[in-house]
């Protein structure tokens, strides 16, 4: 092939390629215009201290139903909504989801039934449609559509900020004193998207495809820092509940909750809280707890309990649980209470000297009258 | 060209416009920032630690604890820097004092680290692991770094998986040469989500190594409360791999500590520190710069060969530095340039102590020397048998070839600034009786929290005939034989008004009184009390109470009162210092104030208030008498060319009396002179009658030498 001939065939590729016209170039200004129109603006209870009465939610059909976070905005019969057009109408909550932290809200008409077709034919994000992409890697491109400080009203658009996915993990988040109920990966930005009001908002690529909900403030707990968190639009947690005296699990998911709340078939999930003692029992002893952060140093463990079986040694310093980190006694302790049960198996591993052991350990029941056992003496 | 060739470049280009703009410019950058992270993956690590404490203490930039930040629980970063298991890191990871760090290289297991040393100038540290065969990313050299260019900054806090891609934040290099030339700003999303990571260029080379700093703070946490506000910095990674050996070479099993290079000199205050070279104003004793032989009034031109053109470049050519680096400097003396030996860097510098003589010196005296007014019982001018109406000359220090002529109380006052309490000074005399030159050896002690109970007149009866002072002059050789007091330069220019004098500011309507005795002399350097009202007084009532209680003190001793009024009746805010400041500035401007005796005073709020601007304006206040106020921020250090002393008092029964005294224990810890008195019967409320007396007399010996 001759250069020219060459350039020619490439070209022609690339112009191939690049078709058709409208998905070739859509700059952010376009895209931003197309995400605005599914998005509204919502006021509803709050107006006091840290809690807002305005937020955003995305529309997830034409007829006018509504997703947001599950805040106390919603708390109120008074709901009401501005559309990207400027209109305000009435809204009212469907159904809650704890365990996602979502609320599914519709429209009603003045004149007209709740549940009655509205006729509104808005554009809107199909959530089970937007839920097959895989999730985005860190570095994409992440456009926040918030409401954050009450800054838009009626037709205005909402605050866009771009930015990169910072990560998309586990949230580990704080609300107040309170640990936060949704337990699954989340989207984090380094673009500040969570203020004040922005929660309901929207979450985008640089093509305007929806990658979650934009979520409340709050502390992250591992950095002790606020973070700029979505929930994805595929978000999905399994949750242990109880059904006839029988524990299961079931999986709860965001499509799954938008497709069914929407034909008015959707029940919140009850979680099983698990009990305090009923979690497993190893039988290690740690030095005295007086630090804040006491590390789980053994001092001795007990005749016959799972520790001894698996040959803890006194001074062996647990460190990690099941890949996480134990910060302290207390941290381990709570870890054994919550999220174990008897019979169960964890995974330790153990700094002995200068290296770390993993040992395997079959947690039993805790003996029925623990026996004090003074720690040996050295 | 041939139409076929060119029609085909015309299409190229077409395609490559539109490639360029809009959206496809946005995905070629989200694919060059992941294609750069992914290249120093390998190298970002992931860093546990088991036990520590909740939260940590925030130091400000004297190295006081001013506050409290709690330490997330999570992971944080760290960058491999040695392929033999070398880790860098922000020592924030570890400012909450962990017993174990764990280190888990990408695809590697979780293993123990040791840290093998910390660099307290760059706040970083170093940690080891076994494993070998890390790979170790690439420098971007300082010198090819460029403001704007792109900047992703990488860490494993987010995602506890280490396999997983690092979390990312994109931005762009904001400056070069911060903090003294140590870092590199950028405007990506700095936290202890990326602390210890690092900030990579789209080449994938390091730019630097994130860590939380600020101007304003020292230590492993400061900068934190600026997290993710797009303000932050890294040590530029060029300098972290040069600074390895050094911080590897662990000596005796002991962690390698790394400390800032300090000089040991204050600069003149009087000299702007942006407008010219900057001229010694104290060299701390036994400091770098002493054993270099610096020496007070010196102007620094050069610093190893660059020239100093004012103080801010001298800080930054010493801000890198290191202690044990020597830096040569050259000064101007005399009017000639003086290149002086290389002067080796120490790593500490401890408190100021102000060096005591022992004297009063008699004020208001235009013959040159000081007289003596009183000499301090136990001092080292009494051990030498010093005596009232002696009249020190000159003095010579340990080590100078010739004496120092002392003209006046600044002249001596600059000369003891230079010693360290236990060092020796000849004391040229010449004795009250007699005509006799006698030479002492005093040693120099410190400030005693002793206050005399009763002073000769602080003014001398009669001054020394013009003939025999220009007599005496000559002989010590003084050039003008007759000076004006620096501390005191007079006011001659209109006749003064005195009594209470009631004002108002015309624009702000912020009110202040002045009282000044009717004895009032412009010939006599006159003290400022600048009286700060608890809550809920202030005004006319106040400023008569104050004058009933301080009359015959301001007559005795010369002093002026200044009664500002609090803008609000819950008492002073932090935000009106300016305003009073300028208050007692306008009354400087109109009448002889002897500048080492101008006093902030208050009670309760008043006299949080007092402790605040005696630190505020320091080149105003020489005193700070606070009764019933805690002090409410940490001290700042003690400077030898704006000297501070403090009279605290205390009510036994005052509910804040522990706090009363932890501040008094700070301004000890600062070595700052300090006179505590215990009213053991009293709630909060003023001074009693032998506090006052003993108070009087504090004040009008703050010239004390």
């Amino acid at each position: 092939m001759t250069p020219v001939k060459r350039l020619t065939a490439l070209a022609a590729a690339a112009l191939v390629g690049l078709a058709p016209a409208d998905l070739l170039a859509r700059p952010l200004p376009q895209v931003c215009e197309t995400v605005n129109s599914k998005l509204v603006k919502l006021f509803g209870a709050g107006g006091f201290a840290r809690l807002n009465n305005f937020g955003a939610g995305i529309v997830v059909s034409p007829d006018g139903h509504i997703l947001t976070v599950a805040n106390s905005l919603i708390d109120t019969p008074n709901l009401v909504v501005h559309l990207p057009d400027g209109r305000r109408l009435k809204a009212e909550v469907m159904v809650v989801e704890p365990e996602l932290d979502a609320a599914l809200l519709r429209i009603v008409l003045d004149g007209k039934k709740a549940g009655e077709p509205t006729g509104l034919d808005l554009a809107f994000y199909d959530i089970p449609a937007e839920a097959k992409r895989p999730p985005a890697a860190p570095g994409t491109t992440a456009i926040g559509f918030t409401n954050q400080f009450e800054i838009a009203l009626r037709d205005e658009a909402l605050t866009a900020q771009k930015g990169v996915v910072a990560a998309y993990a586990k949230l580990t988040g704080k609300l107040g004193a309170f640990d936060f109920p949704y337990k699954g990966d989340v989207y984090l930005t380094d673009a500040i998207t969570n203020n004040p009001g922005a929660a309901g908002g929207a979450l985008t690529d640089r093509t305007g495809n929806l990658l979650g909900v934009v979520g409340r403030e709050l502390k992250n707990t591992q950095t002790n820092t606020f973070m700029n968190y979505a929930i994805p639009v595929g978000a999905a947690v399994d949750v242990t509940v109880k059904e006839n005296d029988k524990e299961k699990t079931v999986r709860v998911s965001l499509p799954d909750f938008v497709t069914r709340g929407m034909k008015g078939e959707y029940r919140p999930t009850k979680r099983e809280r698990p009990t305090a003692g009923e979690g497993g029992w190893a039988g290690i002893v740690f030095v005295p707890n007086v630090l804040a952060r006491t590390p789980a140093y053994v001092e001795a463990v007990l005749p016959g309990s799972p520790a001894e079986k698996a040959k803890l040694q006194p001074d062996d310093l647990v460190s990690f649980v099941d890949g996480e980190p134990v910060g302290s006694i207390t941290a381990f302790e709570e870890y054994l209470r919550t999220r174990t049960r008897p019979g169960g198996t964890i995974r330790l591993e153990v700094r002995r000297g200068g290296s770390l052991q993993p040992v395997e350990l079959t947690l039993a029941a805790p003996p029925a009258r623990v026996v004090v056992v003074p720690p040996p003496k050295k | 060209m041939t139409r076929l060739r060119f029609a085909a470049l015309a299409a190229v280009a077409a395609c490559l416009t539109v490639r360029a703009g809009g959206q496809d410019a946005d995905e070629a950058v989200e694919k060059a920032v992941k294609a750069a992270a992914a290249r120093v993956a390998p190298s970002v690590v992931m860093i546990q630690t088991a036990g520590g404490l909740e939260t940590v203490a925030q130091k400000d930039k004297s190295g006081k604890v001013s506050g409290f930040v709690g330490r997330g629980t999570g992971p944080t970063t760290g960058v491999v820097v040695g392929a033999d298991g070398y880790v860098i890191t922000s020592s924030f990871n570890f400012a909450n004092r962990p017993s174990d760090i764990f280190v888990t290289v990408p695809g590697k297991d979780r293993e123990v680290a040791e840290v093998v040393g910390t660099d307290q100038s760059r706040m970083l540290t170093l940690l080891k692991v076994k494993t070998t065969g890390l790979a170790v990313p690439a420098a971007a050299p300082k010198a090819e770094v460029k403001i704007g260019q792109t900047a992703i900054a990488l860490g494993r806090a987010l995602d506890p998986t280490p396999t997983s891609a690092p979390g990312v934040s994109v931005g762009v290099v904001s400056a070069k040469n911060r903090l003294y030339g140590r870092a590199i700003q950028a405007d990506a999303k700095f936290s202890p989500a990326n602390y210890g990571g690092p900030l990579v260029a789209l080449d994938g080379r390091v730019l630097g190594v994130i860590v939380p700093a600020s101007p304003q703070g020292e230590g492993e946490t400061a900068g934190f409360e600026w997290y993710d506000s797009g303000v932050g910095f890294v040590v530029p990674f060029e300098d972290v791999l040069a600074k390895l050996p050094a911080l590897k070479d662990k000596k005796d099993g002991k962690e390698t500590v790394l400390r800032r290079g300090l000089l040991g000199i204050n600069p003149d205050p009087k000299v702007a520190p942006y407008a010219a070279p900057p001229v010694v104003g104290a060299v701390q004793p036994d400091s770098a710069a002493a054993r270099a032989g610096v020496q007070v009034g010196d102007t620094i031109v050069k610093a190893d060969g660059k020239a100093v053109p004012h103080f801010s470049a001298l800080q930054h050519l010493l801000g890198p530095l290191y202690e044990g680096d020597a830096v040569k400097l050259t000064v101007r003396r005399d009017g000639k340039e003086v290149e002086l030996p290389p002067a080796k860097l120490l790593g500490d510098s401890p408190a100021y102590v102000n060096a005591f003589l022992g004297v009063l010196p008699v004020r208001g005296d235009n013959t040159p020397g000081v007289a003596v007014r009183y000499v301090y019982p136990k001092s080292g001018a009494e051990a030498v048998g010093l005596k009232e109406g002696d009249r020190i000359l000159h003095v010579q220090k340990t080590g100078d070839k010739a004496p120092t002529p002392v003209g006046n109380r600044a002249a001596l006052a600059a000369v003891l600034r230079q010693l360290a309490p236990g060092a020796e000074l000849a004391v040229g005399v010449k004795r009250k009786d007699g005509d006799k030159l006698e030479t002492l050896k005093a040693k120099v002690g410190t400030v005693p929290d002793f206050i005399p109970e009763k002073l000769p007149p602080a003014v001398a009866p009669k001054e020394v005939p013009k003939d025999k002072a220009a007599a005496l002059a000559r002989r010590v050789g003084f050039v003008a034989a007759v000076q004006d007091d620096p501390f005191a330069p007079k006011k001659t220019d209109k006749k003064a008004e005195t009594g209470l004098l009631e004002r108002a500011d015309p624009t702000t309507g912020r009110q202040h009184w002045v009282y000044v005795p009717a004895t009032y002399d412009a010939a006599v350097p006159h003290g400022l009390l600048l009286w700060l009202h608890p809550a809920g007084a202030g005004g006319p009532r106040d400023a008569e109470n104050m004058i009933k209680t301080f009359r015959p003190f301001c007559e005795a001793t010369h002093t002026i009162l200044v009664g500002p009024k609090a803008g609000e009746a819950e008492g002073w805010l932090p935000s009106e210092a300016d305003a009073v400041v300028q208050d007692v500035n306008r009354v400087m401007s109109e009448y002889t104030i002897d500048k080492a005796r101008v006093v902030a005073h208050g009670l309760g709020r008043g006299g949080q208030m007092a402790y605040y601007l005696g630190f505020q304006a320091r080149d105003v206040f020489r005193g700070v008498a606070a009764v019933g106020a805690p002090l409410g921020s940490p001290p700042r250090d003690n400077v030898a060319t704006q000297p501070l002393q403090f009279f605290v008092a205390a009510g036994g029964r005052d509910p804040e009396l522990k706090d009363i005294e932890a501040g008094k224990a700070q301004l000890d810890a600062q070595r700052f002179p300090v006179s505590y008195r215990l009213m053991k019967d009293a709630g909060r409320e003023y001074l009693d009658g032998p506090t006052f007396a003993e108070f009087q007399n504090w004040l009008d010996a703050l010239d004390r030498l």
